[in-house]
């Protein structure tokens, strides 16, 4: 219980997903900044297309352990980075803030 | 030493004005400011743009010279709180660095702003040199605390209507002989309810509340207090 607990410490998240984006030739060089509390992964930084900002927040979001994702990374297209997030929690997939 | 360079005198002389705004930073001496100048990076964002996201290790604290910041939380059922809103003369990011933690918020500039990043082990090590920097750093850090002590007191002592009725004779002023209070105080309304420690439709209620007691007139740029010795009467319950 207690090791289950530890795998899935905010700490541990954020060092899963850094690695995942470092794996990722989509994410490797787009030096994103990955928060993590209470489960949920917040992700910031700036990149060229969309579509990077997606499968970032797809990364992370497929990582057992993770309950949301706040997608707050710049992108031609993207939302404002500061706008007000709800996750809905209660669904088991799906919970990034689009 | 912990800095090897000499500050850049451009550098030295907007960081001057900007502690002279900081409360308990502005009996500073010269040569404290040089060595903050020295390991202090300016940092400019624009509107929307992130600062920092809570969870992220607190590897810098943030000093703000121009325009508007917000401090948000989401909490653990996924609902976005706004924590704090500060101006220009405020630092942020300075609890999780002396705490050795990870940044409990995210910050994100609400307008054009200009700060200076000073790296947290660098900070540190200037605090452990300097009993000056560090005793202005404790006083700031128990202002805060008593702050929050009275917050609490108010939170579970006061109902919304009475902590509202109260911060607005705080910032009461006179204009044109009617007392007001000007939007400057509270930007925004979440602004106001942050304050308050309260959420917006809840002050929208309390607002509404007094405004039909005859007690205040809410406009666009101010808040008229119709009836002070009323309001008063209800900060006290």
């Amino acid at each position: 219980m207690t090791q289950g607990l530890y795998l899935y410490s905010d700490h541990n998240l954020r060092k899963t997903i850094l690695a995942k984006f470092a794996a990722d030739e989509r994410t490797a060089f787009a030096n994103l900044r990955v928060g993590v509390l209470n489960g949920i992964v917040h992700l910031a930084g700036v990149v060229t297309a969309l579509e990077i900002r997606v499968a970032a927040a797809e990364l992370a979001e497929e990582i057992p352990g993770v309950r949301g994702v706040v997608n707050r990374i710049e992108a031609p297209g993207a939302p404002s980075p500061a706008r007000t997030v709800y996750l809905n929690l209660q669904n088991k997939k799906g919970n990034m803030d689009e | 030493m912990t800095y090897s360079l000499p500050p850049d005198p451009k550098h030295l002389s907007r960081l001057e004005a900007l502690f002279a705004k900081i409360h308990h930073f502005d009996g500073l001496s010269r040569e404290t400011l040089e060595r903050i100048a020295a390991i202090a990076r300016p940092r400019h964002f624009d509107a929307g743009q992130v600062i920092f996201i809570e969870g992220e290790p607190a590897e810098q604290l943030y000093l703000l010279e121009r325009g508007w910041v917000k401090a948000m939380r989401m909490s653990r059922d996924g609902r976005e709180q706004a924590m704090m809103f500060m101006e220009a003369g405020e630092i942020f990011g300075d609890i999780a660095v002396f705490s050795g933690t990870d940044y409990p918020g995210t910050v994100v500039a609400l307008e054009e702003v200009d700060t200076w990043g000073i790296p947290a082990v660098e900070f540190m090590a200037l605090v452990a040199q300097d009993t000056a920097l560090a005793t202005a750093i404790i006083r700031r850090l128990s202002e805060r605390v008593l702050h929050y002590i009275g917050l609490v007191e108010d939170l579970s002592l006061r109902n919304v209507e009475a902590r509202l009725a109260n911060t607005l004779l705080q910032h009461a002023e006179t204009r044109n002989g009617r007392l007001v209070v000007l939007r400057r105080y509270w930007t925004t309304f979440d602004e106001m309810a942050v304050r308050l420690g309260t959420v917006r439709d809840v002050l929208s209620r309390a607002l509404k509340t007094l405004e039909a007691d005859g007690l205040l007139k809410v406009e666009k740029q101010e808040i008229i207090l119709l009836d002070p010795p009323g309001l008063k009467a209800r900060g006290d319950l």
